[in-house]
């Protein structure tokens, strides 16, 4: 090759190269807004020179690849700290709502309603046999069962959505994965090629995204696929197949992973990224915790009002012709499925019961049996076997007036006609244990209510039947002795919930209104250090950003500059050709 | 270091973000005047808070229960000092009869006094504040003494809670004040009195005598009584006392810990407004440049 056709050729070179960089610095401007988009620039090399004669002589310029400026190892990092932020994000939300349920400000905050429970137990003892003080007390009562029932529901009823959000969740992290099972396909198939940094920021974005939701691990192969790679191991994508996650468990609440053999592995206490780990913490940690901690408190709390009431009496004996039935239900009469068995000691002084026989209108007598519970077998018998001790030793001891029953699920004590009874001294908890002259029913925050029977105020036990039978409108020994338990130290289990490692329970010694004071303490430091981790991470995830738009991002002034570079290199093409051309005129115009 | 045009614009809405956010918290605190609006905003405050405020709703209970129990001392101490003077009237009386000076139809006279002075002390004996009977032990809805002296209330006295483990009996058993060596005997006040009113009507001067030497233990009887009752309103008024100084100090202690420094809220506002204007203008002029204005 000679001459001006090798000057020729070498412009056309130059103009194709410099378009083809106005070309990438076009697509650069137009993608400046694009998320995830890595700048291109060409990389240009001088064509291979020939020798002609002694000479070597250059033949133009080659426009060898584009390349992506993109560093692997800041984005990884980039990918998991927001993986991080936004977990906590979703944590910090929650833990928000978490914080208005527990608002003690208003008057019908717990802490509030506890505290006028006790002074309402004063108010009785100061006016034992007055009708007000009794009714003010059972429409409290009312009210502070009330209140712990919504407070369990609603933890419980946020625990459901947050289920749902995983589903949710879930749903999308499988769109996902195919997504870029697809893009891995075309990524081998076009590797080499231009387009193919396009699809790799495409699939890039998808990953970003994948790993907004949980935690992955990516691993890019050879021929230019990734493969992706989850909590325990599981493979979620691979080449251009993915295996996708669902919903299981017996509650539907598990997430599993699907294999490729139809096994299913269950990775929900693996998750520990993203935004299915932020809502997996909030749900099976912090919810879960408080909500033990909440059935705790109210089950200690039911105990101890329930085992002081049941050593008193009320205005009244438990009348003629009336049925007081327990308010706890057993298992086939089986003792050992009540919930407070563990309470129950099967003693020789069990407790006490009156009797008073009425059927002299003018000269009622009253009476007492002790009751033996000694031979019960806790984890043997029934509420029959207990039913028939008690009979005996009714009939044993020459009296008659009172009829129990086992038969059912809860234990039934009938006054015949004619008949009065009462109790005292409960030594052995049996009373409290089966929901006989209790205060509340249920045994926990799920279930605390007040015993039905006592809609009959007179019922509510202020008074103590003395040693000879005797119980007066002004005794206010068993109101004093409730109002005490404002300050009785009781042993209330402390949870703590971990998803690797399971829940766990401590105890503490406490009153009721400091355990329930604790609670909303350690929800306000939970939920400040949340606030702070997503403070940190925002602020990592930030710098981060940064880093990675350095290298990677458009900048506009650059990007003017460089179109400046390449309308000048084409002009100086251009111009080589016309000279050129001038010089072939030149030529050929030679006389 | 490199800085990409999306860099500039993060940037902004990063920190104009972050100072809102520390504005709108600031302004929450100035408005409201507390700082504790959530659990997260001072957790060991607010659980101080809550105890503090169990407290002071404890404080006022116990000083309802006090002033309840010093009405009912302060009504027993009142029938008492009139008791005591029935007493003492009726004893110069007997001493007045007990003389030689006098005959049988004054001593049937002053046996009318005396019956009357009878009738005044069971009355008073029975009374009672807001339908309960404060001489009649736990039973208070029992009216204590027939007009023929039988008690019908029991021996336990009504008490109130005035602490935590604190108790003050506030209502007696009837026999204990007016029976104190048992019914029927010579420290029973009405059998004496009724006894007088014979000795009187019968013209029995030994009889005098002897009920004037009852007369006098019952008196001093019943003025110990009568002080102790005032002991026990000295000891709910100390404890008054102390309650209303400890709910002060609870008062104050909640205010401090719940309570924003009015000055410093206003002054870190407006010091949050100030960094939230620089960074607005700053923005704008930051956002305005780029070389394309210049090509």
């Amino acid at each position: 090759m000679s001459g001006i056709g090798m000057t020729l050729n070498i412009a056309a070179t130059a103009l194709l190269a410099q378009k083809y960089g106005m070309d990438v610095t076009a697509h650069n401007i137009a993608n400046v807004n694009t998320p995830g988009y890595s700048r291109q620039s060409p990389v240009y090399s001088a064509k291979i020179p020939v020798l002609y004669g002694s000479l070597v002589i250059g033949r133009g310029v080659d426009t060898k690849e584009i390349i992506r400026s993109y560093d692997q190892f800041v984005e990884n990092q980039l990918m998991q700290k927001r993986s991080g932020m936004v977990s906590s994000q979703e944590l910090e939300s929650y833990m928000k709502i978490l914080e208005g349920l527990f608002n003690e400000d208003a008057e019908t905050g717990v802490s509030s309603l506890l505290a006028d429970f006790w002074n309402l137990w004063h108010d009785i003892s100061n006016n034992p046999s007055g009708a007000p003080e009794r009714i003010a007390l059972l429409e409290h009562s009312d009210l502070l069962s009330r209140r712990l029932l919504d407070l369990d529901a609603e933890l419980s009823s946020i625990q459901k959505d947050l289920t749902s959000s995983i589903s949710a969740g879930v749903v999308r992290i499988n769109e996902i994965t195919s997504q870029i099972a697809t893009l891995n396909g075309l990524a081998v198939e076009m590797s080499g090629s231009r387009s193919v940094n396009d699809i790799m920021d495409q699939r890039n974005t998808l990953v970003s995204e994948l790993s907004g939701y949980l935690d992955i691990k990516t691993f890019e192969q050879e021929n230019g696929s990734i493969t992706i790679v989850s909590a325990r191991g599981c493979i979620l994508v691979q080449e251009n197949s993915s295996y996708g996650l669902q919903m299981g468990g017996s509650n539907g609440d598990r997430v599993q992973w699907q294999g490729s053999n139809g096994a299913t592995v269950d990775i929900t206490n693996y998750i520990s990224e993203g935004r299915l780990s932020g809502w997996l913490d909030m749900r099976d940690e912090i919810l879960a915790k408080y909500m033990l901690d909440l059935d705790a408190m109210s089950k200690e709390f039911i105990w101890s009002v329930n085992f002081q009431h049941s050593q008193g009496v009320g205005l009244k004996l438990f009348q003629p012709g009336t049925t007081i039935t327990g308010t706890y239900q057993t298992d086939d009469g089986k003792l050992d499925t009540l919930p407070f068995v563990d309470r129950i000691r099967l003693i020789e002084d069990g407790f006490k019961l009156w009797i008073e026989d009425r059927t002299d209108p003018d000269d009622p007598k009253i009476n007492s049996i002790s009751i033996d519970l000694s031979g019960l077998d806790i984890s043997d018998s029934t509420l029959s076997d207990l039913a028939d001790t008690i009979n005996n030793q009714i009939s044993a001891s020459g009296l008659t007036g009172v009829v129990v029953d086992g038969s059912g699920a809860a234990i039934k004590f009938t006054a015949l006609e004619g008949y009065a009874f009462g109790f005292s001294d409960d030594d052995s908890g049996i009373l409290a244990a089966l929901g006989v002259n209790t205060f509340f029913h249920g045994s926990g925050a799920g279930s605390i209510g007040v015993n039905s029977v006592l809609s009959d105020t007179d019922y509510i036990a202020a008074s103590r039947i003395g040693a000879g039978g005797e119980y007066t409108k002004g005794d206010n020994t068993n109101s004093i002795a409730l109002a005490d338990l404002q300050y009785r130290l009781v042993e209330v289990s402390q949870w703590t919930c971990d998803r690797a490692d399971g829940n766990k329970a401590g105890s503490v010694s406490t009153t009721i209104e400091s355990y329930y004071h604790a609670l909303v303490g350690s929800i306000g430091i939970a939920s400040r250090a949340v606030s702070r981790g997503r403070a940190f991470y925002e602020t990592m995830v930030h710098k981060l950003t940064e880093v990675r738009d350095s290298i990677s991002a458009v900048s506009l002034d650059e990007e003017m500059a460089n179109l400046i570079k390449f309308q000048h290199a084409y002009s100086a093409a251009a111009k080589l050709i016309s000279v050129s051309d001038e010089m072939m005129d030149t030529l050929l115009n030679v006389k | 270091m490199r800085v990409a045009t999306r860099t500039i614009y993060d940037m902004v809405k990063f920190n104009l973000a972050r100072i809102t956010e520390q504005l709108n918290r600031a302004n929450r605190v100035a408005t409201t005047g507390k700082r504790i609006a959530t659990p997260s905003d001072d957790p060991t405050g607010l659980q101080q808070t809550l105890n503090i405020r169990s407290s002071v709703s404890n404080i006022g209970q116990i000083r309802r229960n006090i002033n309840m129990g010093k009405a009912w001392l302060a009504a027993s101490e009142s029938a008492l000092n009139n008791i005591l003077d029935l007493i003492s009237d009726t004893k110069a009386l007997s001493v007045q009869m007990s003389t030689s000076t006098t005959n049988a139809e004054q001593r049937a006279l002053a046996a009318k006094d005396v019956q009357n002075a009878l009738k005044e002390i069971i009355s008073l004996a029975n009374t009672e504040i807001d339908g309960r009977y404060i001489f009649s032990g736990s039973k208070t809805d029992t009216t204590p003494f027939d007009q023929d002296g039988t008690y019908h209330g029991d021996g336990n006295g009504f008490k109130i809670k005035i602490g935590r483990d604190a108790t003050v009996e506030v209502g007696s058993a009837g026999s204990d004040v007016f029976q104190p060596s048992g019914a029927g005997s010579n420290g029973d006040i009405f059998r004496t009195m009724n006894d007088l009113k014979n000795a009187l009507e019968a013209n029995n001067v030994p009889g005098i005598q002897q009920a004037i030497e009852n007369l006098d233990d019952l008196f001093n009887h019943v003025s110990v009584k009568i002080s102790d009752i005032g002991s026990k309103m000295k000891r709910m008024e100390v404890k008054e006392n102390i309650l209303q100084d400890l709910k002060i100090a609870d008062t104050e202690r909640l205010a401090g810990i719940e309570d924003a420094d009015i000055t410093e809220a206003i002054t870190d506002l407006r010091a949050k407004e100030l960094a939230y204007q620089a960074a607005l203008a700053s923005s704008a002029q930051v956002m305005k440049l780029s070389l394309v204005d210049y090509l």
